[in-house]
């Protein structure tokens, strides 16, 4: 017993390790699994790296407490076995630091979008390094005085300012998801901050009680064993429960493992409860058009939309007819909802506007900083002037070839057997198009089927 | 076993009828496919504004049936547009005036052309321009003269987006000629997301290259010089894998815009030129600039190119797309280029 306590081995020991492989894999397995089961695209930006960092973090933290405490017996010779790397740094800036920081690059931008209306003025892969650096420079500092005994715990001076650091970091977390707590947000970001912070403040309640009872009572071996057992274990549920992917991407988050019943795709307009999105209704009418009516008017007509867009879609030039598409559910959507107009404001512009975007569309580059630096996400003219220059583009490039295409001529076709209810004739699809005679390419972004939706568009673009 | 016989044969017979109409319809997909292959696929490629549109309406006009009266309509209202959007954006020349700034109010106007011009301005943010009557046309007038930029002529300017393409066979001196496909691409950044779906079998790239455009910033980032951005995008575009066998021809364009400005504007003030020195003036500094140019064009084709495909053909040639002779000319050159090319990988040259 005595020197299991010491050297590590002990059978609480093991059933401690292999409960913290087992929450490993288990928070490998939740990561991975929307994008293995259901073959979601992988995100671009942010919302990739911050998953990805958070994943590694958990790892590193457990690491960490695995090879400081004992747990397992081998020899400290080598200097990587050294307590200085898994104590310090892989427990500090590695570990539960990266973890939260992540977690509070997230309530950032979760505040900057909701509560400011605007976008971050800091881009995530500036504001995580720099809010690691105290991190950092806690643990360069430790590492030069050489503050840790031979069993690789802190004297108790030195407990406080680590404990209080980390302490520090929950607090600021929980200050930003208080900033943040009167959004009636639609995709459980606030419940899951919430619980990480719940979890991650009783994490550290029980260390800080271990710790004490250690430095007392160092001399009560079997103390030390549970402490570090319990220490452990709530490090792995920590991980487990800490990761979310909702902030990130909000339409991911709806396909987890709770769920039994693969999710019907859906676009953002769906899942924000935009009425009519993405369906065309029976009741839609077929009004005859006329192709001398201006074309902003014409294309506000959902037939002629859906056709006008697979047209676009066979010449490459789609993106203009679904940026306007998804303007106008922006448009459907109340003036005194900012939560929603938010939400859709923000999945229009990394859709269309980054540089960069999945389906970016072609305006100027003033117009497009003036929607990535506006000061008010929900105001109702933000797309207004990138709109025009669209539909100026539309008239001038595809309106003219749309009228002589194979497309309009289906369109009038059906419009005038849902009127006049003729039988359905066969057509011979040539599939022509008068811009391009080959429109079939395997990764084509704009090739899409009739009944899967936007889907793989929405999660190709970033949550930022 | 008479009937067993003759109901056979009624089998047989319909069975032949299959089989004649699936071997016609083979016969038909082979002939298309043999077709396909002996079209030559042409790219024209480039950065916005580099006058790939202009030269592919030139080869329209010069080797298809030319516009219907349509497509001259629609260019009226186009001109209409392009005059109201140049008043309300255009780009003050970098030597005259030192802003960037597009708002139309800031030109160094007279006070009553600033009232004229502010109502234009106005005209040209909305969507449906109005008929250009005789008043405001006598007001652009007015405006266009106490203005600093008279050079700008009126062309119709749209930009493209997506991919159009045309079929085409330049008829030379003897009767069998080439059949041509020509695509037109969009130029600005977010559209070359679909040049991918070109790539395939290209016969050449025609890459224009606006020559004159060496102090003017892009439409969609007004940070970066267009010659910079069009060297990095030739650079990529040459070192395309699909591109290993490709003719690459470069078309240095609007160089008539070149000629004047050289010797207003030094090379110079774009980074990519900044070791040019100027000799002497007029006529000679003008073919000495362009020389630089070329040279400049030619050590990144060199540098870009690797030793397993440095017997691609590669040529340059000065156009002025809005010039249907030189640009007949230019594309008889390219004409030639290609079928040379075609028959030396035949093995007959």
């Amino acid at each position: 017993m005595v020197s299991c306590a010491v050297c590590g081995g002990c059978p609480s020991d093991y059933v401690a390790v292999s409960i913290a492989i087992f929450s490993m894999i288990s928070l490998i397995v939740k990561s991975t699994f929307p994008f293995l089961m259901h073959k979601v695209p992988i995100a671009k930006g942010s919302a990739f790296w911050i998953p990805v960092i958070q994943v590694i973090a958990s790892f590193d933290f457990l690491l960490s407490i695995v090879m400081a405490l004992n747990f397992l017996k081998f020899q400290r010779s080598h200097w990587w076995l050294s307590c200085y790397v898994w104590a310090v740094w892989l427990e500090g800036p590695l570990g539960f630091g990266l973890l939260l920081s992540c977690r509070l690059a997230q309530a950032f931008q979760l505040y900057y979008v909701f509560v400011k209306r605007r976008l971050p003025p800091i881009r995530s892969h500036m504001f995580l390094p720099l809010i690691l650096l105290p991190w950092v420079a806690g643990a360069a500092f430790i590492h030069e005085k050489k503050h840790l005994n031979y069993r690789c715990h802190l004297g108790t001076h030195w407990i406080i300012p680590v404990v209080s650091l980390h302490t520090l970091y929950v607090s600021v977390l929980m200050g930003f998801t208080g900033a943040i707590r009167h959004i009636e947000f639609r995709f459980d970001e606030l419940r899951d901050l919430w619980q990480g912070i719940l979890v991650s403040a009783s994490l550290i309640g029980v260390w800080v009680s271990a710790y004490i009872l250690n430095e007392i009572h160092d001399d009560i071996l079997w103390l030390q064993v549970v402490s570090r057992f319990i220490l452990l274990l709530t490090a792995s549920i920590l991980v487990l429960v800490f990761f979310s992917i909702s902030i990130s991407q909000p339409l991911l988050s709806q396909i987890s493992l709770r769920k039994r019943e693969p999710l019907e795709l859906k676009t953002m307009g769906q899942a924000l409860g935009i009425p009519d999105s993405g369906m065309l209704l029976q009741r839609e009418v077929a009004v005859d058009v006329d192709p001398n009516d201006p074309l902003d008017k014409l294309l506000l007509n959902k037939r002629f939309r859906q056709s006008f867009m697979a047209f676009a879609d066979s010449c490459l030039a789609g993106e203009s007819v679904h940026f306007f598409d998804e303007v106008h559910e922006l448009g459907k959507l109340p003036i005194d909802d900012p939560v929603r107009r938010i939400y859709m404001a923000r999945h229009i512009i990394n859709k269309y506007i980054i540089a960069g975007a999945a389906m970016e569309i072609n305006i100027s580059h003033r117009i497009r900083q003036e929607i990535l630096t506006t000061s008010d996400l929900t105001h109702p003219d933000l797309f207004t002037n990138a709109l025009n220059e669209l539909i100026q583009l539309m008239k001038m490039n595809l309106a003219k070839d749309y009228w002589s295409s194979m497309y309009f001529m289906k369109f009038k076709e059906e419009a005038r057997m849902r009127c006049c209810g003729h039988e359905m004739e066969e057509m011979r699809v040539y599939n022509f198009s008068p811009r391009l005679s080959c429109v079939h390419a395997s990764d084509d972004p704009f090739q899409q089927d009739q009944f899967s939706s936007r889907f793989t568009q929405d999660i190709h673009a970033s949550s930022h | 076993m008479g009937l067993l016989c003759s109901r056979n044969s009624r089998y047989a017979e319909a069975d032949t009828e299959e089989n004649a109409q699936a071997a016609e319809i083979e016969r038909r997909i082979e002939q298309e496919r043999k077709a396909e292959k002996h079209i030559q696929k042409l790219l024209l490629l480039g950065t916005g504004e580099s006058g790939k549109s202009t030269i592919f309406k030139q080869i329209k006009l010069l080797f298809q049936t030319g516009f219907d009266e349509e497509e001259l309509k629609s260019c009226i209202s186009v001109i209409h547009a392009n005059i109201y959007q140049t008043i309300k954006y255009a780009k003050p020349e970098k030597g005259e005036f030192a802003q960037n700034e597009l708002d139309s109010s800031k030109y160094v106007l007279s006070v009553e052309n600033k009232v004229i011009g502010e109502k234009l301005s106005e005209i040209g943010s909305r969507l449906d321009c109005p008929c250009l009557n005789r008043e405001l046309a006598q007001e652009i007038e007015t405006l266009w003269k106490g203005s600093a930029f008279q050079e700008d002529v009126l062309y119709a300017r749209v930009r493209t987006t997506g991919v159009v393409e045309i079929q085409f066979s330049p008829v030379g001196e003897n009767k069998k000629s080439e059949v041509y496909r020509l695509f037109d691409v969009g130029g600005q950044r977010n559209e070359r997301r679909k040049w991918i779906h070109l790539f395939e079998d290209v016969t050449a790239v025609i890459f224009c290259a606006a020559i004159s455009e060496y102090d003017q910033t892009l439409f969609e980032d007004e940070q970066k010089n267009q010659m910079v951005e069009t060297k990095e995008l030739f650079d990529w575009v040459l070192k395309q894998p699909c591109f290993e066998k490709t003719s690459f021809m470069l078309f240095l364009n609007k160089f008539d815009i070149f000629e004047t400005k050289v010797l207003k504007v030094p090379l110079n003030v774009c980074e990519w030129f900044k070791d040019y020195q100027p000799v002497s003036t007029g006529k000679q500094e003008i073919e000495h600039a362009y020389e630089f140019v070329k040279k400049i064009f030619e050590e990144l084709y060199f540098q870009s190119t690797t030793p397993d495909r440095v017997d691609r053909v590669f040529k340059i040639y000065r156009t002025n797309a809005l010039d249907q002779k030189l640009v007949k000319k230019t594309f008889k050159l390219v004409d030639e280029s290609l079928r040379r090319r075609n028959l030396f990988e035949a093995g007959l040259l």
